[in-house]
Order: structure tokens, then sequence, then C-alpha cells
């Protein structure tokens, strides 16, 4: 634990890809007896995602075809939670929210997480700072920090719409109103998430050899031209990483929307993991919340898989 | 350090596997020395509220030398509750929302209480009538009444007298009252004359009007009729008058509530917050009254609150009664743990106490409680009013449904809600 904020450019995205110049592996003893301690350390990670993860999820799986409240045995469904799921407006509703907020989150988040990091990558006194600073949301809990938000977003008295005033623009209801709530909780989860992403892309940036960007400027290229023709395709395996990463978790979105909207006005903001939780535990139906979580998994999967299609065949410089 | 660090990881590891499977273990002695019955008593109340179950657990192991209650706060209780039923570890008495009784009492996770209550002479008449029917399923009590509310209009008395107007009791000066007190600067909401933020209190409302939420048996919905279309026509010509904007409230909570800091007139609010509004002292001069009757004259209210209940998973159910009955229908005890948290008791005789009666906040409250009914018993009604309903007003407010639109959505989507949820 020698690592700090200040240096992180050291830290690599863990899908940053093999570097260009690394050496074969070699079978020496001291390569074998490094395998080993390698197995060791991620033996009790490995572990606890196989008791914790991989076996509740299969246990999911098998619950969606029954009925299920906890209480009582399940009983057998066959595939009633899954016909059920196609005439549900509610958990349809869901699924429409959650593209809509990844078609605004994931580009908004690279974007601002890149440009970020671009800004902070110069070597100029003070950037550690900044990097903590942009940092410290992701740090804090959601929860306290979407209940800061709902207040700061309020249409009357937040401070947003006080700022806004004094340039003379009426802020609109923000949460309160359904064509903004779920903007609102796209501003406050890039607020939140950005910081972690941002590092992600310093580190992908140290691994860009200063060498192109010496012959791109002998060949008289510009700043942009530079970040086009090198930094952006040189960050390829990163932006697939935060990509990827982004959209799961954009999936998964529930925290702030349980305490900023609770998944209003009208519906506008509730989300599926908002809906299975819901039917799991307030509703007490197991097997069709697992049907629901299995349903978004599956969506989940598909989306991850096109993304991956998506970054494989833009050709590499 | 690169020879013995894989070697203390496994170490570490091992450890750590030990500490939770043994923590996950069983490791209960329910009765304990000497005879003494230990009882477990399960809420999520903590702070103020753990301390007010404390005294009310202090005063019954002082008066029961052979049973000693503690109290366990859990903070999400009802997934322990669910994973403790299944695995033997349930509590001996729980802290319980009532309006969970139709969802839980057909899983037969709770104990019915009729015979003991028989045996032990606790008349239902104990308590508020519609307290006990929401406990009730299927003919069979699960549970005493522990607190009871209301919801009641609660105004600023400084705002009303400088209007120049009285605390409304029919919907016709509630209107009136409501556009009366609301103040715009320039085009801008600066102080709403009622508070329209919660939807939920349509049902509350549609009873006013003489309506009715669903059919007796909990299969269809009701409220897309004349009384609702009564009810959002008010609602509509409140907004308006300008008497209030979406958004309004939002975010603001328990001190920068907009009720205490006077940017909401009159608000329709439970006994919950006259302790909150209370500490405002003399900057908040506030009057409660109950809810203005209907266009026929009706009046109606929401009641809620909390009562206690046994798990059939018990493992001490006698001397488990015997603090849900010492708590709840004996008069002075129910009478001291309503003075303690400030909470109506669910006993008549203890809420009939002048501490309640002769106190100029609590007796409209008490008033409101005579027709103040619950919520209808079935486990679809919630999920009905969550997923189709709220929504559907929701819309309305904000101004992009018809009140013809909103409800009949809501009937659509509500009948389909309830039919899947009444299910199991």
């Amino acid at each position: 634990m020698t690592r700090t904020l200040a240096t992180g450019p050291d830290i690599r995205g863990p899908a940053a890809g093999p570097a260009p110049h690394r050496r074969p592996p070699e079978r020496s003893a001291l390569g074998r007896h490094q395998a080993r301690a390698g197995m060791l350390f991620t033996a009790p990670a490995m572990v606890l995602f196989l008791v914790f993860t991989v076996l509740p999820v299969a246990g999911a799986f098998g619950l969606s075809f029954t009925a299920y409240d906890v209480l009582t045995p399940p009983s057998w469904a066959g595939l009633a939670n899954y016909g059920r799921l196609l005439e549900d407006d509610t958990f349809l509703t869901t699924l429409k929210n959650i593209l809509y907020y990844c078609a605004m989150f994931v580009p908004a988040m690279i974007a601002i997480s890149l440009v970020l990091a671009l800004a902070l990558s110069r070597r100029l006194p003070g950037m550690a700072i900044f990097r903590t600073v942009y940092f410290i949301p992701v740090v804090t809990s959601p929860v306290a920090a979407a209940t800061v938000w709902a207040w700061m977003l309020n249409s009357h008295y937040g401070p947003v719409n006080e700022i806004l005033g004094y340039f003379g623009i009426p802020g609109p209801a923000w949460v309160g109103d359904g064509s903004t709530a779920m903007v609102s909780i796209v501003i406050v989860t890039l607020w939140q998430g950005v910081g972690s992403n941002m590092l992600i892309y310093l580190a992908g940036l140290q691994n860009v050899p200063a060498h192109l960007y010496e012959a791109a400027a002998l060949d008289g290229a510009g700043r942009w031209r530079s970040f086009l023709h090198i930094t952006w395709p040189s960050l390829r395996t990163t932006t697939f990483f935060v990509t990827t990463l982004s959209l799961i978790g954009a999936f998964q979105l529930f925290d702030q929307a349980y305490v900023m909207t609770k998944g209003g006005p009208g519906n506008t903001t509730l989300t599926p993991v908002y809906q299975i939780y819901e039917t799991g535990f307030n509703r007490l139906q197991m097997g069709y919340a697992s049907a629901q979580a299995f349903t978004l998994f599956i969506i989940i999967v598909a989306v991850t898989v096109i993304n991956m299609r998506v970054n494989r065949d833009q050709v590499p410089e | 350090m690169r020879w013995t660090l894989p070697g203390r990881l496994a170490v570490t590891t091992v450890a750590l596997l030990t500490v939770i499977s043994t923590g996950c273990a069983p490791s209960d002695d329910s009765s304990g020395s000497g005879g003494v019955v230990e009882l477990t008593f399960w809420g999520d109340w903590s702070g103020e509220g753990e301390q007010q179950f404390r005294t009310m657990t202090d005063a019954f192991n002082k008066t029961h030398p052979g049973i000693r209650v503690e109290y366990v706060v859990q903070e999400d209780m009802l997934t322990k509750f669910l994973t403790a039923s299944t695995s033997g570890q349930a509590p001996d008495v729980m802290f319980w929302d009532r309006w969970r009784t139709a969802t839980y009492a057909p899983k037969n996770v709770l104990e019915p209480l009729d015979e003991r209550m028989k045996k032990d002479g606790v008349e239902r008449e104990r308590f508020y009538g519609e307290a006990v029917r929401e406990l009730t399923h299927d003919g069979k009590v699960y549970g005493l009444p522990l607190t009871v509310d209301a919801r009641a209009l609660f105004y600023n008395k400084a705002h009303l007298k400088e209007a120049g107007v009285e605390p409304p009791r029919t919907w016709a000066e509630l209107e009136q009252a409501a556009i009366k007190l609301t103040k715009r600067e320039g085009g801008k909401l600066v102080r709403a004359g009622l508070s329209m933020d919660d939807a939920g209190l349509f049902s509350m409302y549609l009873r006013q009007a003489g309506g009715q939420m669903v059919t007796d048996d909990c299969s269809r919905t009701t409220f897309n009729s004349p009384q609702g279309a009564q009810t959002l026509d008010l609602w509509s010509r409140m907004i308006k008058g300008g008497v209030y904007q979406t958004g309004f409230e939002t975010g603001l909570g328990e001190g920068t509530d907009a009720f205490a800091t006077g940017k909401v007139s009159m608000i329709f609010t439970g006994p919950w917050n006259i302790t909150t509004y209370r500490k405002y002292g003399k900057d908040l001069d506030f009057g409660i009254v109950p809810p203005p009757a209907g266009p026929q004259g009706d009046r109606a209210s929401l009641m809620g609150g909390f009562g206690l209940v046994i798990p059939r998973a018990a493992k001490q159910k006698d001397a488990a009664w015997e603090f849900v009955k010492w708590w709840t229908a004996e008069k002075d005890n129910a009478l001291k743990w309503a003075r303690t948290s400030l909470n109506i008791p669910g006993n008549v005789a203890a809420a009939k106490d002048p501490f309640f009666t002769d106190d100029p906040f609590w007796k409209p409250i008490l008033d409101t409680l005579e027709y103040a009914k619950v919520r209808p018993a079935c486990a679809g009604y919630p999920p009905m009013e969550d997923d189709a309903l709220i929504p559907n007003l929701q819309l309305f407010l904000g101004g992009k449904a018809t009140a013809q639109q909103a409800l009949a959505k809501a009937q659509e989507q509500g009948d389909r809600v309830l039919t899947q949820n009444n299910l199991d």
C-alpha cells in the first residue's frame, strides 16, 4: 500500500492489455515461483468470487423458473416468470429508462474523464491536488452525495438554480420534472464517477510513447492532429475498458434513483435494479425478481459483446 | 519479503474464512441462566427510538423476574427476518410496520394470537379497530397495535392570519385558502398555499369525495370514477390557481422542511411531525385541524402505524406473548410508551388520556383517528399504488397527462398489478 493518489499515473487499467514491447515469459525458476505467488495472491479473491458471485448467479438462474418467497420452499413455475415479464409494462419502462440513461451517461463519461486526464497529465505544479479533488467524489458515499445533490437541484431554493438565476437563466425543476429528472441523475453520477475513469485514462496516457509525439511534431502535426492520430488510437484499450465498466455500472443504476427521485416523477427514473429490489424484497417474489435480474444480466452481456465488436472493428493505426 | 508474503496471505485467508464461518454459525442459548427466559426483540429504530424501546424493556424486565427482554436494532430488519425465519434464528418479538401483514401473514411466518387473546381476556375492542384490521388476515389476528397515526392538516397560523383565512373545514374552503395563501414574485412561486408534493394522498381525497380505491375483495381498482375525477379536478383547480409547482419541495429534508421554513402554508402530514415542528419553537407557530370534508361532507384520513408481532419460528412464544400483552394491552404501559415516544398508542383507553386529549396538537389527530382508515389489506395494493397509480398522478401533476388519461392509464395498469401481485 505505498501507492497514493498523487502517483496515480502508475495505476494501469486491468484491461490496458499487454504493452507492445513486453518480452515473452521466461520459464525460469524465478518465473515459476512468481507464477505460484500470483496464484496464491489471486486465490482468496477467486474463492470469494466463486462463493459469493458465481454460485448466487447460478442460484438466481435456477430460481427464475420458480415461484419463491424466501419464507416457503420454491415451487417449479417453468417459464411463467419470463412470460409475465413480456407483459410487464413497468419493467419495460425501466429498460427504456436505463437505455436512455446509458446513451447520455457513457459518452459523457468518456469525454469528460478523457479531457480531465489530458488536462491533468501535464507536468505542472499542483496537479496532484487537482487529481485528488476530482477523485474525492469517488470515495464519497453515493447515498449521502445524492441527498445533498437533491437539495442542490431543488427548483426554487437549490443553489444550482440560484446560480443559473444570476445569469438570467430560468433553471428547470430538475428532479421534479419528468423531462429533466434523468438528466439530473446523469449529472450526479458523472460527478461521482468521473474521478476513477480519469485515473485510468491518466494511466493510459503514461503508456503512449513520447517519441511518437516528437515524430509528429517534426512532421508539423498540431495538437489536435496529434490527439486524433496518436493519443486517441493509443488509448483504444483504455477506452474500451472505461466504456465497458461504465456501461455495466450504468445498467445497475440504483442508489441515486432511489434517493433522489424514488423512480419518479411518473416512473421516468425507475431503473431495472430498483424494480428488482422492489419485487424481491418488498413484494417477496424472488422467483420473478430473479427472472428480471437474469434478463438484465443477458442484456448487459449482449451490450458488452457489441461494445467489444465495435472496438475490435476499429482498425488500429 | 518475497518468500514470506504468499505464506502470510494463505494464513490470513484461512483465518478470515474461520472468522466468517464461525460468525455465521448458530450460537444461541435462549433459555439461559437460572430459569430466566431470554427474549430477543427486533426493531429497526435506532438512536432516540432505541432509547424509547429500552425504557420499555427495562420496565418490563424489572416487573418480570422470570423473563429478560433484550432489544436488538436490525437496520435491515425485514431482509434479516427473511433469512432468519428459514434458518431458525427468528426473534421472539418483532416491531412491525402493520401494512406488511397482508404480505407476510399468508406465508405462515407470523403467529396468530386469537387463542392467547381469548384465554387472557384481551378483547380486540381495546385497540383501534382499523389498526387491528390491518393486522388481521383471513379472520386471524397476527399482532397487536403499538402506535396509530393519521394524516391531518397542519397550517401555519401566522400565514393564515396575515391572509385573513380560517383553517379550512371543507374542500371549497381548502381551495380558497390555498390560493389566498400562495405567494408569487414575478411569476416565481415563493410560498405554496398547500403542499401538493405527495401524490399518494390521492386515496385520502378520494374517500373524502365518497369514492373507493379498490373493490372489497381487492381484485380490481375503482378509483377511475366520478369521485376520482372530482379529486383531480380539485387538484387541477388549485394548480391552475398557482398554488403549487412540481419540484418545489424536492430535496428538502428535516431542517430545510418546506412547512417548517415557511415555504408552504398548509400540509397534510402525520403526528410524527408534531415533535419535529415543535422544535422550531417561536419560529413556527402552527396548528392542526382534521382533514377538510369532501363535497358531500364525507370525512376521511389515512391511518398508519406499528404493531408487535410474534414470529412463528420464535422459541419462547409464551413469554413473548406476556411481553406483547404487557406493552400494548395494559393501559398504563401503553400510556407510558406513548408519553416516552410521543406516539399515539394503539390502545384506545391509553390514547384517551388527558396527556393527548388536552393537548391542542394531539387532539385534532385523535379526532381524525375516529374515522381514519388503513390501506386495503391485500398484498397487491401497495404495488398497485407504487407502480400504477402514483406515477400516473405524477404525470398529471406535472402537466404531462390529463386527468382522464391519468386515471384511465392507472386503472388499466393497476388492475393488472393487482392480479399479478395478489396471486401468492
